[in-house]
C-alpha cells in the first residue's frame, strides 16, 4: 500500500516538475551566443534586406498558389460533387476529400496569416540593438513558415487523393451503367 | 392674433445654435475616423492585408500576379457520362499539375544556416 502511495506521489511530483523543464529546455533550446549576436549586428541591414525580398516572394507565393487552391476547391470540387450528387450518384467519397481539402485550405491561409505577421514582427525588430529578440522572433517565423509548408504538401495529397476517388468513381460508374447497358 | 407676435430682436443665441456648423464638421470627422478604424481592423483581421500586393514592400512584386483565372466553375447541373467524367478529368488534371508545379513554401530561408549568422562553433561540429 506504502509503495503505491509513493508511486503516486512520485507520478504527482513528476507531473508538476516535467512541464518546468519542458519550459526551461524550450526556452533554452537555441541559445544566442556572443559570437552569433555579434554576427546579427554586424550583418544586420544583409539579413533584414534577405528578409524582406523574402516577404514579397512569399506574398506573391500566397496570391499565385492560394488562386489555384482556391480555383480547384471551389469551382473544380465543388462543382462535381454537385453535379453528382444532382444525378443522384454516390459522391460520399469525393465529398469527404473535399471537406478536407478546404480544412486544409483553411490551415493554409491562417497559417500564411500568422507566418506574415510573424515576419513582419521580425522585420520591425531593430536587429543592431536587440539582437535577441530578432533572433528569437525569427525563430518563430521559422517555425511558421514550415507549418506553412506542411500546409501545401497536405492540399497537394488532397488534390492527388480527389484524382483517385475520381478514378474509383469512373470504376464504379462504369461498373453501374454497364449493367444497366 | 396672439401667435404673430413678433419674435424679439435681442433673443439671446445658445452655444449650439452659435457652433452648430463646427459641431457638424466635429461629428463628421469623428464618425469617419471610427469607420475608419473599423475598416483597417476588419482589412488586417481578415486577411485582406496578406494579399494586397499594393501595399509599399510589395511594390516589386505586384506585377508578377498571375490574373489570369482560366478555370470556369464546373457546373453542377448537367449529364453524368463517359464524356463529361473525361472532360472534367482533363480540366483537373491540368488545374492539379499547375498547382503542384512548384513547392510552395519549401526550403528553408529561415535558417541562421542560410543567413549566415549561425554559430561557428555549431556548424563545425
Amino acid at each position: 500500500m506504502k509503495i503505491r502511495v509513493r508511486l503516486a506521489l512520485f507520478g504527482l511530483a513528476a507531473a508538476v516538475i516535467a512541464p518546468v523543464f519542458a519550459l526551461h529546455t524550450a526556452s533554452a533550446a537555441d541559445p544566442l551566443s556572443s559570437e552569433q549576436m555579434s554576427r546579427i549586428q554586424a550583418n544586420c541591414l544583409s539579413i533584414k534586406g534577405s528578409l524582406t525580398q523574402l516577404h514579397a516572394s512569399d506574398a506573391l507565393l500566397r496570391v499565385n498558389r492560394g488562386q489555384i487552391y482556391e480555383s480547384i476547391g471551389t469551382k473544380l470540387m465543388d462543382g462535381f460533387n454537385s453535379r453528382l450528387a444532382n444525378n443522384g450518384l454516390d459522391n460520399k467519397g469525393l465529398v469527404s476529400i473535399g471537406g478536407e481539402y478546404q480544412k486544409a485550405l483553411t490551415s493554409f491561409r491562417t497559417d500564411y496569416q500568422a507566418y506574415e505577421r510573424q515576419l513582419s514582427v521580425v522585420l520591425r525588430i531593430d536587429c543592431t540593438k536587440d539582437a535577441s529578440g530578432f533572433h528569437s522572433a525569427l525563430l518563430d517565423a521559422r517555425t511558421k513558415r514550415t507549418q506553412v509548408h506542411t500546409d501545401v504538401v497536405k492540399l497537394n495529397q488532397y488534390i492527388d487523393d480527389y484524382k483517385t476517388g475520381i478514378d474509383d468513381f469512373v470504376l464504379n460508374f462504369d461498373r453501374v451503367t454497364g449493367k444497366k447497358s | 392674433m396672439n401667435d404673430l407676435k413678433p419674435v424679439a430682436a435681442d433673443e439671446p443665441i445658445t452655444f449650439w445654435d452659435k457652433h452648430r456648423f463646427l459641431l457638424l464638421i466635429i461629428g463628421t470627422l469623428i464618425i469617419s475616423t471610427a469607420l475608419v478604424a473599423v475598416s483597417i481592423v476588419i482589412y488586417n483581421v481578415s486577411g485582406s492585408a496578406q494579399l494586397d500586393l499594393s501595399r509599399p514592400g510589395y511594390r516589386s512584386v505586384s506585377d508578377k500576379v498571375d490574373r489570369t483565372d482560366p478555370v470556369s466553375d464546373y457546373s453542377s447541373f448537367g449529364p453524368v457520362n463517359k464524356e463529361t467524367i473525361n472532360g472534367f478529368t482533363k480540366i483537373y488534371a491540368e488545374q492539379a499539375k499547375k498547382a503542384k508545379a512548384v513547392d510552395a513554401f519549401n526550403g528553408d530561408p529561415l535558417n541562421p544556416d542560410v543567413l549566415e549568422f549561425s554559430d561557428p562553433t555549431v556548424s563545425q561540429e
